[in-house]
């Protein structure tokens, strides 16, 4: 099974349509992947989707980069007994 | 190089400062003064206080029957008699709308004030309006009114070219000719003093008002004669320093302080022609003037009078309290108004349909975390007006959040989250980068994607999510 920065990076690219190879965890969504507005809000809504969790919106959405995504995920899931 | 006088260091803050004691949003925003205003009257300094605003007995007067009537088809009795009923509501008990003028010519005219008075509300007044006229005093009589507009000319536009005058000796004669003929009729007369921004006020107005106020003195309190500024082109002039004719403070203060005419007789008619006509009828009020002629949402020929709802906010601004005013009247009175035909633009402050709606995102996103961010006050509250999000490309995930929100009517902790809408928030970028739209969304396509796209909420806060749409 894929680990969090795998899982994360899959539904990164697919929501912002860029190659996975590509992505890299020191990246920013926004300034380095181009994320707009409404795409960070599709990525919070994937990532919850993804992995079965909430999110506090002001904090996921205050996430920056992949690496910082995949910590705070990893942080939610343990917080709500989400297995990963 | 601009000499430097003074230095300003940061007041450091971690908590804000909202000035709530000017911004409280329960009410529209305070007026709020620290200190007297000094203009130059004849070459002196004079002083005009407008602290003293909060105590004296200022008031609002309508028009909306009389000059208002003159920019469109006329109103049917019923719906006059509605709007009168109307304004009964809005103004209160404590009579913020003091008075309101009718014509007197027609049998429908008369009809029209029997009607209203007999609805029985203290406030407003019925006034009249007549031609400067001796023979019209017998409608005015008949009609039962105690006080009636007269029209009087003041500028030499109007005396020598309007009313061929052959001087203005003749043209003063006639007019105390007519004031006698009220008083005769134990009727006040209201002397509108039309063009008077434009008249020569030392050679006729201030002489004509002097004997006017001479001929008063003759008659009991209540039959003495008030008088109306009517700037009837719009050129009054709300600036400190500006020249007279043209200086409402100047005009207001020889009036009011040489020639002794109080406050409450005392009214500023104004029109919009250059912008200026609500606070030229602030002004007016500040520097002394107590009663405010206005027209509902302005309504008049040409460019309007000051506008009613307008009179009405400043009002409360200047007082601090609602004083009996029911505000949400005036939602309801533009709903009217619209029924029947009269046009309100969509961003007419207070009541235009689009008055507190953004389309911005960014707004958006501030109206989302604090309403106050970028609303006037509690429309909600004030005039079960929220603030509403129109929605377009610009509008972002935090427009459609507050449009969704505001559509459920959720407040506070039950706010559903901008993540959860964001099919929304997508199908709406799609109209415009994939469709090329180049349209506002409308709330009916909004509210059915909603209903496709969020079918839980819609099923918990709308109805059953399996309804036929």
């Amino acid at each position: 099974m894929a680990n969090v920065e795998q899982r994360v990076i899959a539904v990164t690219a697919r929501v912002l349509r860029v190659d996975p190879q590509e992505i890299k965890p020191e990246q920013a969504f926004a300034s380095d992947l181009g994320a707009e507005s409404v795409q960070s809000v599709e990525l919070v809504a994937m990532f919850e989707e993804e992995f079965g969790i909430e999110m506090d919106e002001d904090s996921a959405l205050s996430v920056q980069t992949v690496g910082d995504a995949v910590r705070y995920i990893t942080q939610v899931c343990h917080e709500q007994d989400v297995e990963v | 190089m601009t000499n430097v006088t003074k230095s300003y260091p940061l007041v450091d803050a971690t908590a804000p400062n909202l000035i709530e004691e000017t911004f409280d949003y329960s009410l529209p925003p305070r007026i709020r003064f620290d200190g007297p205003i000094v203009e130059y009257v004849d070459g002196q300094p004079v002083q005009f206080d407008p602290r003293e605003l909060a105590n004296r007995d200022i008031f609002i007067t309508d028009t909306t029957f009389r000059d208002g009537q003159q920019a469109r088809p006329p109103y049917t009795i019923d719906q006059m008699v509605r709007i009168y009923d109307y304004l009964g509501q809005l103004g209160g008990p404590r009579g913020v709308i003091r008075q309101t003028e009718f014509f007197l010519y027609t049998h429908n005219d008369r009809e029209t004030l029997d009607r209203c008075r007999a609805l029985g509300h203290k406030y407003p007044e019925c006034t009249g309006w007549i031609r400067a006229d001796k023979g019209d005093f017998r409608l005015v009589q008949q009609a039962g009114l105690k006080e009636t507009g007269v029209l009087t000319s003041c500028s030499d536009y109007h005396i020598f070219h309007k009313l061929k005058f052959s001087s203005r000796r003749q043209c003063l004669d006639s007019y105390c000719a007519i004031v006698d003929e009220a008083f005769a009729h134990g009727v006040r007369p209201r002397c509108h003093l039309e063009d008077v921004t434009r008249a020569d006020i030392d050679g006729f107005v201030l002489p004509y008002v002097e004997r006017l106020m001479r001929m008063s003195e003759q008659v009991p309190e209540h039959l003495s004669a008030k008088i109306r500024l009517c700037d009837t082109m719009g050129f009054g002039l709300s600036f400190p320093g500006a020249e007279l004719p043209r200086s409402i403070p100047k005009l207001i203060y020889k009036l009011n302080r040489e020639l002794g005419v109080p406050g409450a007789r005392l009214e500023w008619h104004g029109h919009n022609d250059f912008h200026k006509v609500h606070i030229n009828g602030a002004t007016a009020w500040l520097y002394g003037c107590d009663a405010l002629n206005t027209t509902l949402f302005s309504t008049r020929e040409r460019t309007g009078n000051p506008p009613l709802e307008g009179a009405i906010i400043e009002y409360i601004a200047l007082r601090g309290e609602l004083c009996g005013i029911r505000t949400a009247v005036i939602t309801e009175l533009a709903d009217y108004m619209r029924s029947i035909g009269v046009p309100i633009p969509d961003n007419y402050p207070f009541v235009g349909r689009a008055f507190n709606t953004t389309r911005a995102g960014i707004h958006a996103g501030g109206l989302r975390q604090d309403e106050r961010i970028y609303n006037i006050f509690d429309t909600a509250q004030l005039l079960g007006r929220p603030p509403r999000v129109a929605i377009t490309d610009k509008s972002g995930a935090d427009g459609v959040a507050h449009w969704v929100n505001e559509y459920f009517g959720l407040k506070g902790d039950q706010r559903i989250s901008k993540i959860k809408m964001h099919k929304v928030a997508r199908w709406v970028l799609d109209q415009y980068e994939q469709e090329h739209r180049m349209s506002a969304i409308t709330d009916e396509e909004l509210e059915a994607k909603v209903r496709e796209l969020m079918p839980e909420h819609w099923a918990k806060h709308k109805g059953h999510a399996g309804s036929p749409a």
